[in-house]
């Protein structure tokens, strides 16, 4: 009667050690301790984990006397009888300790064996995995295919396969390609490449611009040949640049050779600032019949070349440019002293008074007669009724309710009217026709004039009232003299026996550039007509229509360029002037203007009675 | 091979530092290129310039990127594999200047921003690679004190042996703290934890914190267990084992890292380099 113990310890080479005892008495002790008949070397045994205790008819009584329980059959308790014919197990933390019948006769073998490998915290076999990173990273060669993968398909795969379909998404995936964002103009187009790229491999044509942008709207800067002959021959490096282009299709004179997209929001109207000095700086020297100034840079631009009417005609007026430095005159053909307009003290200013017309300090205002058009660059066309029919009305006569007017720009009909209305009152008379003589005409006097004695003895009579109506009317001091210079004809006809000089109104003087007017409302804290005068200074003094009352370039340079002065703007060729307003007749202006000092340019923009505006400019 | 002596010269010096002088002058090459053309209306990857210094930056990186190829085969002599690092890194770095001289300082959230990115994680993570490489090696020697790796797992084994013995004679709760130093500590573990060397809640920490509490009071009462104090002195020793280890695994996670971003970035700064050339051209 008693217990055989087998302990059983694994070496590391995975045979196994047994050790055989055997123990008396019915009761044993199991533990860590030193003390217990068996010692389980197991720090998650109690020293005295458990008693086994032999009774009759081959059953054990197992007792946890640590307090852990014991694992018996997959449950945890603190005591059980077993029967030892049944093979029982019973676990203690790591070991496990199973039963059998002995040899002799109620006596139990006893099996303990470790069934969990003691706790290592490391062994030899997982020092790659400790020492190296491959546990804790996906492999190089995977991130790397992972990687190439995901960007070919992304980048090439995925815009490769939607750019031909323009259909409505909210993504094109065409767009990854894109360089940088369009210009504000072409912004609209961001999301259809194709609009632009029409061909794979081929760089962007021409063909694509002139979609939209037809050669009409943006014309060429000048002829074709002239242009040629004017550029720079490049050299070295440019001319080497130049090849390599041509060899790619990408020749000079491209829209995009200059329009250059994916540059930003200001991009594609972004030239250097050497785009035009490259050919004007010295240009005379390569267009040796141009009348063109070389022009290196703004602080070298020469002074300005007004375009002048020279000879004013309803038809054909001409023309010539002159320098500011020559103090040039103007012959439009009219009268009209600015300063007289524009005093606060005199007979004018108390007109404006009593017309209730936009007066600034007492005088008349600017903008009465210079009123902006609509792009706010220039001005709207001085018309004789709009702008000066206040004061010089053309009333002859006050018919009933009705006032007569004579009519303005047609001094033929002037002398038809004056005789049908005296003739018309010989033959039948009428009350309540007065004829508003005065024959010195004095602006808006019309309400004040006495009514002249119109009863007329015969045809003959009213006659001779009409000559001498038509006469005091283009008479010197007549109505007509005040703005007009009247020529005697020494016709007998009346209607021929006087004559308007022709009048024409320059309508730009500096037709080559832009002045933006709307933009230039104040000058150095000065608003309206002072600001207006701040630049045009010599009309406050100006007594003769020829003056010319354009600032000079100086003028311009207080605040463009001018580095020393709190206001600096823009002083780029761009800032004035432009590369498409079309090439037009420059070229001829050029020659003729060389050669011949004055030019008839009948696409000048002029304003005559009769005539509308036309074109712009194009003087040089 | 004449001047191969006792003194070690580095691939950064190879040569009297010859390609760092070929990488100052391409760089500066390249600098007068950008600086000497006007661009309109400013400079880019399409101008003359442009088109230059991209194809140079574009053979440059698949140079490079051959390096992998090339240190598989070691030789010596002028075109000795040193001689190549040595060209690798210091061109590399030129293509720094290169690359964004290439760009005209314009870089967008597109395909050829993202091979400029990623141009740029390569070299970067590649100049780290430089510094790990001259500095790494002598922390790791420094710290190993003549033992191998095998040899530093084996002293912690023998360690945990001692501990599991001398804890033998212990009540569960001594036994129990023990157990946390033997089952619950690792080396190694995650990323971070390998990069730190820190393994917050090491269960070696906790034991012997433990048992250094009760030896303490122990002492102060004036009758400490000789036992808990033989352990005590092992979980210490452990701990400085730990340490060791631990500091090994960071210096030597340091040293593999930067390889991790370096290829895989390369490969990836290929696909995209491939993808930037091919839209460049199809959209032109």
């Amino acid at each position: 009667m008693g217990f055989s113990v087998r302990q059983i310890t694994r070496r590391a080479d995975g045979g196994e050690i047994v050790r055989t005892r055997v123990l008396a008495g019915p009761d044993i002790t199991v533990g860590r301790g030193t003390d217990c008949d068996i010692q389980l070397t197991d720090l998650g045994i109690m020293l005295r984990h458990a008693r086994i205790s032999l009774m009759a008819g081959g059953v054990i009584a197992v007792e946890a006397t640590g307090g852990i329980p014991l694992e018996i059959g997959g449950a945890f308790v603190t005591h059980a009888e077993l029967d030892v014919a049944s093979r029982p197990h019973v676990g203690l933390a790591s070991h496990r300790l199973s039963f059998a019948p002995g040899e002799e006769p109620d006596s139990v073998t006893i099996t303990t064996e470790r069934v969990v490998a003691a706790g290592e915290s490391t062994n030899a076999a997982s020092e790659v995995e400790i020492f190296s990173l491959r546990r804790v990273l996906p492999g190089k060669r995977g991130m790397a295919w992972a990687l190439v993968i995901g960007i070919l398909a992304v980048f090439v795969a995925w815009p490769l396969s939607t750019m031909h379909r323009q259909a409505a998404r909210s993504f094109h995936p065409d767009t990854l390609w894109s360089s940088g964002p369009l210009s504000t103009a072409h912004a609209s187009l961001s999301n259809t490449c194709g609009a632009c790229h029409h061909k794979a491999f081929v760089s962007v044509t021409d063909t694509a611009c002139i979609a939209c942008h037809t050669p009409a709207q943006s014309p060429a800067h000048a002829p074709a040949d002239r242009m040629a002959a004017s550029r720079v021959v490049a050299t070295g490096m440019p001319a080497f640049t130049a090849a390599i282009h041509r060899r790619f299709n990408l020749p000079e004179g491209r829209c995009a050779s200059c329009h250059k997209e994916h540059e930003g929001p200001a991009g594609a109207l972004q030239v250097a600032a050497n785009f035009c000095t490259d050919c004007h700086a010295e240009l005379a020297s390569r267009l040796s019949d141009t009348s063109l100034a070389n022009v290196p840079d703004w602080s070298r631009h020469p002074q300005f070349k007004p375009t002048l009417v020279t000879t004013p005609s309803p038809i054909a007026p001409r023309f010539e440019r002159v320098s500011l430095d020559a103090r040039p005159h103007e012959n439009s053909g009219l009268v009209y002293p600015h300063a007289l307009h524009l005093s606060a003290t005199n007979s004018v200013a108390n007109m404006v008074r009593r017309q209730g017309l936009p007066a600034k300090g007492g005088g008349l205002g600017c903008g009465y007669c210079h009123a902006l058009d609509s792009d706010r660059v220039r001005f709207k066309p001085i018309e004789m009724e709009r702008n000066c029919g206040a004061c010089h009305d053309l009333a002859f006569a006050r018919d009933g309710g009705v006032t007569r007017t004579l009519p303005h720009g047609k001094p033929e009909q002037v002398a038809g009217i004056i005789h049908d209305f005296y003739r018309s009152q010989a033959v039948a008379p009428r009350a309540g026709v007065q004829w508003l003589a005065d024959d010195r005409r004095q602006p808006g006097h019309a309400a004040e004039r006495q009514a002249a004695d119109l009863r007329l003895a015969n045809i003959g009579g009213a006659n001779a009232r009409a000559d001498a109506a038509i006469a005091s009317i283009f008479a010197p001091g007549g109505v007509c003299a005040g703005c007009h210079s009247v020529v005697a004809t020494g016709a007998r006809n009346a209607a021929l026996r006087y004559a308007i000089a022709p009048v024409t109104l320059n309508g730009h003087y500096l037709p080559k550039g832009r002045f933006p007017h709307g933009r230039h409302t104040s000058y150095n804290g000065r608003t309206g007509d002072a600001a207006c005068i701040a630049c045009h200074s010599s009309v406050v003094t100006s007594a003769r229509a020829s003056d010319v009352l354009l600032p000079p370039i100086a003028k311009c340079r207080e605040c463009h360029g001018a580095a020393r002065t709190a206001i600096s703007a823009p002083s780029t060729c761009a800032t004035c002037h432009g590369y498409h307003f079309g090439d037009g007749d420059s070229d001829g202006g050029d020659n003729s203007s060389g050669r011949g000092g004055d030019v008839a340019a009948p696409r000048h923009k002029y304003h005559v009675r009769g005539l509308a505006a036309q074109r712009p400019p194009d003087l040089p | 091979m004449a001047s191969r002596g006792s003194a070690h010269e580095g691939f950064l010096r190879h040569a009297n530092g010859r390609w760092c002088k070929v990488a100052i002058l391409v760089s500066g090459l390249a600098i007068a290129v950008y600086a000497l053309t006007d661009a309109t209306p400013r400079p880019n990857g399409g101008t003359f310039a442009g088109y230059l210094l991209g194809s140079l930056a574009a053979l440059l990186v698949l140079w490079l990127t051959m390096l992998g190829l090339r240190k598989r085969i070691i030789t010596r002599g002028p075109y000795s594999l040193k001689a190549w690092t040595s060209a690798h890194v210091w061109l590399g770095l030129s293509l720094i200047v290169i690359a964004t001289l290439h760009t005209g300082f314009q870089i967008g959230w597109n395909v050829h921003g993202l091979a400029y990115a990623l141009m740029m994680v390569v070299i970067l993570s590649g100049l780290y690679g430089v510094y790990a490489y001259a500095n790494l090696p002598a922390q790791l020697g420094a710290n190993r004190h003549e033992a191998t790796q095998p040899q530093m797992l084996e002293a912690i084994r023998a360690l945990d042996r001692q501990l599991d013995t001398a804890a033998q004679p212990l009540g569960h709760e001594d036994a129990a703290t023990v157990r946390l130093s033997l089952e619950q500590c690792r080396v190694g573990g995650s990323l971070r934890q390998r990069l730190t060397g820190r393994q917050p809640g090491c269960g070696n920490r906790r034991a012997r914190d433990a048992i250094a509490a009760r030896v303490d009071v122990q002492r102060r009462q004036g009758k400490p267990d000789p036992a808990l104090t033989q352990l005590l002195f092992l979980l210490e020793r452990k701990d400085a084992a730990l340490e060791q280890v631990r500091r090994h695994i960071a210096i030597k996670t340091r040293l593999e890292l930067w390889l991790h971003i370096h290829v895989p970035a390369t490969f990836a700064l290929l696909a995209a380099l491939t993808a930037h050339v091919l839209s460049v051209f199809l959209y032109w």
